[in-house]
């Protein structure tokens, strides 16, 4: 199991688990450790995490499937999520997204070829005041313009 | 009692109604999803909207989320929220297929209803629907998931009513999926109640796939024969094929559901080697020959011997009135011997507690409603699985659950465990009412059935036994609490009133021994897999032995008569339950061969006769009444037993759609009998207890090839501290020496189980169903497989 989650962390929260009233409500924590480490979530960890917090593989799912910034399926090396939501679109989110998939020449939901990016829509990311936005794995871009973005892109890539 | 308007008509409702529900009363019906008497209103498809007019409320709510308040006026008409109805039902009607034809919900499917009741009748939607892969569910239900509305019923039924955990709701906004984390069998025992709550074709019930349209079922009221609870049930049959079952509704005692055992159990009917003829020592014969026969020998016997050479065995399955009319002939011959049930030790606890419940008695709906339960020797899912759903209810709303037992009982709820080996039981009980003990594990107990407000202390007949049940009674009256205890079989409670303190069917065998019993006549049961051990060496020594049965019988043979009979479906009747409710239930269909097995799945035969193939079998009222020489209606026979014995008052006015009515007045324990000083256990031995699992142990559900897929693996449960004493690990095949037989099983460990004892699932067709469930034997443990 160290794969998904190294020992240490693996201990803690089995701790943290044994000493919560409500095992469940380290879900997520969970599930964000084993993405740390193992880039996303497979089913192994889904599993391991029901067996962690001592309930089942399905109230786990039902978490991971909820949020979509657990992955569920493998993604490139960082995720870019495009804000899709109003004030975005108000603004021009639509152009965001269509140059980011010619750019980038994969459509949402896609990895690049080379394994780099993988391009997601998201809701809200609660920089409205900086419409449109997106997310390059925790990094903020926000007013983003065609070179923004194409900088952007140009920085991240590793 | 909140008096309201809707409508222009006004309605006065019990508080805490909602507006749905009292529009309902009215017989108004708008269009809902969400809501279910059973699992509440949520208000989450938004269908139920209603204009509040005046009153406290004001403009369009979700009726099932207001409660009814004085003087509320509610219009159900408003142009408004008829137009919102229409728009909502578009928008769930927005991803749904238009595969009404394939769908086997069609006929029967509350969205085809809604939709059109809502307004909804023109697809305007031209874009994309959303569609999904869908999981295989194990043997019982269908998933067609492109077909889901979101109402969330399924997951509120399976998870929060039942208790499940591997069957949930995934994904979010219009993306969500109800499933299992992987595919495979739903796991709970209550899972078949999916195909009933789910307005929609999602799920379906997998046994009767493709087969019949909801119109062209025969349907009809009737009680489920699997379990001592006598569930609701509504059959469904064609072409004299018993399809499906599904939930009826008793809110006194199932409520709204079943469990899988009474849902899939029902392939017993349409049994390939059901005996459909009657059978002179095992060749063919006609009706009045057979009847003749067995009519001619009786009376030859009675009048050779005398009518105490005569036994009368019933059945715990068989039904009230074909029970009375065997009683009945009992006297009618001068004096011969009834026994309503084969099996003594279940027999014995039924008459117990049919002599100590009275007042007492408390049905599945006040388990549910109760706040506190002491479970003593139950096993609610294997034995009542029902009671096991209750007792999640009452825990739901804050009830204490503890349960005292030998075996690693599991509850679809937090529990207390109090593990106690089998002897040990009555004792435990006596232990909890004394008033001298000192604090000990059980005085938190005590405490807590004094405090509660509603306790009631639930008990199961087979590891109890009578004198278990008697402490149990004597528990109650201490604490002043109710008392629910299940027995064997669907009318155990019946034919232990009938009994009295007529001998058990351990006696019968000593009589037969001693040459003094003759002729035996056995209705609907198999003295040699339920009755006492020493059954096979008695029936030897008979004379005459007669057999009515629907099933097929071991002895169905061997008999000098065999009359076959019909099934619970294929007629009418009643039988009393565990809590002494008469429930009555009326015919389905007629019996016959099921054209799927006649036609061998081609053309139905094209020979033509005026009788139906197979149709012969006949209901065991009539055909006792045909072996007295009467002619008899079901209506005549409950008007004669009412008549006679006022405990049976009322049978003749039950309605196989209501509650069912109390039996008034109790019963007798049986006569006490000198208990054979038991054999001292052999040195090193340990007590093997039988008991029974939801699935394999009844007789008439292990016939049903729909739940083969989950038929157990025969095997023995020992503590881990036990069986490291002996050298035993899980895994190991073990021999099993008892004084009836010697074994080999797999040996399982099990933590949660009481130390010092085997145990194992009493499952049909094995050695195992050679024991008397509950009653311990001694066993010595040998390793490897054969005689080790
Ligand atoms: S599967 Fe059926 S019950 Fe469940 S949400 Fe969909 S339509 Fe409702
Ligand atoms: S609980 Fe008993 S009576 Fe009810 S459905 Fe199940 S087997 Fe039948
Ligand atoms: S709408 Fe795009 S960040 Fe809020
Ligand atoms: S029934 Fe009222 S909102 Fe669904």
């Amino acid at each position: 199991m160290n794969e998904l989650l190294p020992q240490p962390e693996h201990d803690h929260f089995r701790a943290k688990a044994a000493a919560s009233e409500h095992p469940r409500e380290l879900i997520i924590d969970l599930l964000r450790a084993i993405q740390e480490h193992h880039g996303w979530v497979p089913d192994e960890g889904v599993e391991l995490t029901a067996e962690i917090l001592g309930l089942s593989p399905l109230q786990v799912e039902e978490i991971a499937t909820f949020y979509d910034k657990i992955f569920r399926r493998p993604v490139g090396r960082k995720v870019i999520h495009y804000c899709d939501s109003i004030c975005c679109w108000a603004t021009g989110g639509e152009q965001v997204a269509a140059h980011l998939q010619q750019k980038l020449g994969i459509g949402p939901g896609e990895t690049t070829a080379d394994g780099a990016f993988t391009l997601l829509p998201s809701c809200c990311l609660g920089a409205c005041g900086d419409a449109p936005a997106m997310m390059i794995e925790l990094k903020l871009y926000g007013r983003l313009t065609p070179e923004k973005i194409d900088a952007a892109l140009e920085k991240e890539k590793d | 009692m909140p008096t309201l308007t809707i409508d222009n008509q006004t309605v006065t409702v019990p508080d805490g109604t909602n507006v749905l529900e009292a529009a309902q009363q009215l017989g108004i019906v708008i269009p809902h999803f969400c809501y279910h008497e059973a699992l509440g209103a949520v208000g989450s498809c938004r269908l139920c909207a209603m204009k509040f007019e005046q009153g406290p409320v004001k403009g369009i709510e979700m009726a099932c989320m207001v409660q009814a308040q004085d003087g509320m006026v509610v219009s159900t008409v408003d142009a408004e929220a008829q137009e919102l109805r229409a728009a909502v039902i578009e928008w769930l009607m927005l991803n749904h297929p238009h595969d009404c034809p394939v769908c086997d919900e069609g006929g029967e499917c509350q969205l085809q209803d809604m939709t059109i009741a809502g307004g909804h009748g023109i697809r305007r939607y031209r874009g994309k629907k959303r569609t999904w892969i869908n999981q295989d569910l194990g043997p019982f239900i269908e998933q067609e998931m492109n077909r889901c509305i979101q109402c969330y019923r399924c997951v509120r039924t399976y998870r929060d009513y039942c208790g499940g955990d591997d069957f949930g709701v995934m994904g979010s906004r219009n993306r969500v999926f109800f499933g299992r984390f992987k595919e495979g069998k739903l796991e709970s025992p209550f899972s078949g109640n999916l195909a009933d709550v789910c307005p929609t074709g999602v799920f379906t019930d997998k046994t009767c796939r493709f087969r019949s349209r909801s119109w062209d079922l025969q349907e009809a009221a009737s009680i489920c024969p699997h379990c001592s609870l006598g569930c609701s049930v509504i059959p469904g049959a064609r072409y004299r094929e018993l399809q499906r079952v599904r939930s009826g509704i008793n809110r006194q005692t199932n409520g709204f559901f079943i469990c899988d055992r009474g849902r899939f159990g029902y392939g017993h009917v349409n049994h390939p080697e059901r005996p459909r003829t009657p059978k002179l020592q095992g060749a063919d014969a006609a009706w009045p020959e057979a009847l003749q026969l067995a009519r001619r020998r009786l009376t030859d016997i009675a009048a050779k011997v005398g009518p105490e050479a005569i036994a009368l065995l019933g059945s715990p399955r068989a039904s009230l009135e074909s029970l009375a009319l065997l009683h009945d002939w009992a006297k009618q011959l001068g004096g011969a011997r009834f026994c309503g049930d084969p099996q003594p030790g279940r027999d014995r606890a039924a008459r117990q507690l049919t002599a100590l419940l009275g007042s007492r008695a408390r049905s599945l709906e006040d388990v549910r409603r109760s706040d506190c339960l002491l479970l003593v020797g139950s096993d609610p899912l294997n034995e009542a699985p029902l009671l096991g759903l209750a007792v999640r209810q009452a825990a739901r709303r804050g009830a204490r659950v503890i349960v005292i037992d030998p075996r690693p009982v599991e509850l679809p709820c937090n529990f207390q465990r109090l593990s106690t080996g089998p002897e040990e039981l009555p004792q435990r009980l006596e232990h909890l009412v004394s008033t001298t003990e000192p604090t000990d594990d059980l005085s938190t107990l005590r405490t807590l059935l004094h405090q509660a407000e509603r306790p009631i202390l639930c008990g199961g007949g087979d590891l109890l036994g009578e004198v278990g049940i008697r402490q149990l009674a004597a528990a109650a009256d201490h604490f002043g609490t109710g008392l629910f205890v299940t027995l064997g079989g669907p009318n155990s409670y019946g034919a232990a009133l009938l009994s009295g303190d007529g001998p058990d069917a351990d006696q019968l065998c000593e009589e037969m021994l001693a040459g003094k019993i003759r002729a035996l006549v056995c209705l609907e049961n198999d003295p040699l897999a339920d009755g006492p051990q020493r059954m096979a060496r008695a029936l030897g020594k008979l004379e005459f032995l007669l057999i009515l049965d629907h099933a097929p019988n071991r002895l169905s043979r061997q008999a000098d008569v065999f009359l076959p009979t019909t099934t619970v479906a294929e007629g009418s009747g009643t039988l009393v339950n565990n809590e002494g409710r008469m429930l009555s239930f009326s015919t389905v269909f007629n019996p016959g061969i099921p054209l799927g097995i006649s036609s061998e799945g081609g053309h139905p035969p094209r020979s033509f006769s005026p009788t139906t193939a197979g149709g012969e079998p006949r209901p065991a009222w009539a055909v006792l009444a045909q072996l007295r020489g009467e002619n008899q209606s079901p209506e005549m026979i409950r008007r004669k037993l009412e008549g006679r014995d006022s405990r049976f008052a009322g049978l003749s006015l039950l309605d196989p759609d209501g509650e069912g009515q109390r039996v008034r007045g109790g019963g007798h324990p049986a006569g006490s009998h000198d208990q054979s000083f038991p054999h001292p256990a052999p040195e090193g031995s340990l007590p093997l207890l039988v008991v029974e699992q939801l699935f394999g142990s009844e007789q008439l559900a292990s016939l049903s090839p729909a739940l083969d897929a989950v038929q157990p693996d025969p095997q023995v449960l020992l503590h881990p501290e036990t069986a490291a004493a002996r050298g035993l690990k899980e895994g190991d095949t073990i021999a099993l020496h008892t004084e009836l037989e010697t074994f080999s099983l797999q040996l399982k460990l099990n933590a949660a189980m009481t130390p010092g004892l085997l145990l194992a699932t009493r499952l049909r067709d094995t050695p195992l169903e050679l024991f008397a469930p509950g009653s311990p034997t001694p066993c010595l443990v040998g390793k490897g497989g054969g005689d080790a």
